[in-house]
């Protein structure tokens, strides 16, 4: 047997991540910029709501977006129709963003200048989930079609996110969905989830899920 | 991808740290990872070998320690591993728990010759 000298490192491997995100959120703060991170898994209608959420907010405030994606610009060219200033950034086959990659995409849209930025995550309900990103706020969708169950197969994210949207609720006559199972799963998850349920087709419940949000960026914009 | 994303973090700051303290070779590196952390032990190892190849780890052994999954219980007060039971308190049923340990994914040590 070899002696060997042990050297204790006792690092948490996610702290530099962590400690990144929170000297964004102080710079953000200092900017008066309010920054939300968008998650959900692929085709949920992150896009679409995006879209229809800066369709009512873009005549109060200076809005940006971040659109993340392992490939391709099609999402970015859908948002920059709506008028908002947007970016492209690419995670280079990575499933998840990290503070780091945030910063880029902040620097890159030159952030201090606008409002509200939100940045739509990769499509994925398990791993964007381990890495603060910065944001003011963490939201996630939920689509009607994707089922009531989502909760229990993917708790981590329900209890970390501040916002749940509940969305294409439209659809709800075609897919069995009971919300008020999906609310008492993610309340148990996480006692203080805001929850709304929308239709980014119809517009139904978009002016509540934007009125809570105008005044959290009020909120966080002023002193 | 999320595994080997994360192992070359763990790279570059092992890297970081052996730099600082003046480790020239690493024989093992020590991980320690919680039952109810969202890493999964296998898959770090799985992609470990590609993490290190271009790396000063490149000949580091990997051990990972697993530390259990322990809560107590909302209810009752029963302390148990909540990996192990279902998520149910074996006591009272209950499904409500406090976390005490397992959420954890450090950097342990490092073995030096
Ligand atoms: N019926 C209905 N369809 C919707 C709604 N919102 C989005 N969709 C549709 O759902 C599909 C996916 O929407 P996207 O907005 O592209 O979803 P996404 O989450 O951005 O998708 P990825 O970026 O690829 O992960 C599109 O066909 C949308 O038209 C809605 O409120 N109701
Ligand atoms: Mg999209
Ligand atoms: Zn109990």
């Amino acid at each position: 047997m070899e002696n060997f000298r042990v050297l204790e490192i006792q690092k948490r491997v996610y702290e530099n991540n962590d400690l990144e995100a929170e000297k964004l959120r102080g710079e953000l703060k200092k900017n008066r910029t309010f920054l939300l991170n968008l998650m959900s898994s692929p085709g949920s209608g992150k896009t679409t709501s995006v879209v229809s959420t800066i369709n009512i907010l873009k005549e109060d405030m200076k809005i940006g977006v971040i659109e993340a994606d392992i490939d391709s610009d099609v999402d970015a060219i859908t948002v920059s129709k709506s008028g908002a200033k947007v970016m492209q950034l690419h995670s280079g086959g990575m499933c998840h963003l990290d503070a780091g990659m945030a910063r880029e995409g902040l620097d890159i849209i030159n952030s201090e200048d606008l409002d509200f930025v939100i940045l739509e995550n990769i499509g994925n309900l398990i791993c964007p989930a381990s890495y603060d990103l910065g944001a003011v706020k963490n939201a996630m969708i939920l689509s009607v079609p994707e089922g009531d169950d989502k909760p229990l197969k993917y708790p981590k994210m329900f209890s970390k996110v501040d916002v749940l949207l509940i969305s294409k609720i439209d659809t709800v006559s075609v897919f069995n969905f009971d919300f008020e199972a999906v609310k008492e799963r993610v309340t148990k998850l996480n006692p203080t989830i805001k929850v709304f349920a929308i239709s980014a087709k119809t517009g139904e419940g978009m002016q509540e899920w934007c009125s809570w949000l105008k005044e959290e960026i009020i909120k966080w914009n002023t002193k | 991808m999320h595994e080997l994303g994360i192992v070359i973090e763990v790279v570059k700051q092992v890297e970081q740290f052996a730099s600082e303290h003046n480790v020239k070779t690493i024989d093992t590196l020590v991980l320690e990872i919680g039952e109810l952390s969202s890493v999964i032990p296998r898959y770090i190892e799985e992609v470990y070998p590609m993490a290190v190849e271009k790396s000063m780890l490149k000949n580091t052994k990997l051990k990972i320690e697993i530390t259990p999954g322990l809560g107590k219980c909302d209810d009752c007060g029963f302390g148990y591993n909540i990996a192990q039971n279902n998520r149910t308190c074996p006591k009272c049923g209950s499904h409500d728990w406090t976390i005490i340990s397992g959420k954890e994914f450090n950097i342990k040590e490092i073995y030096t010759a």
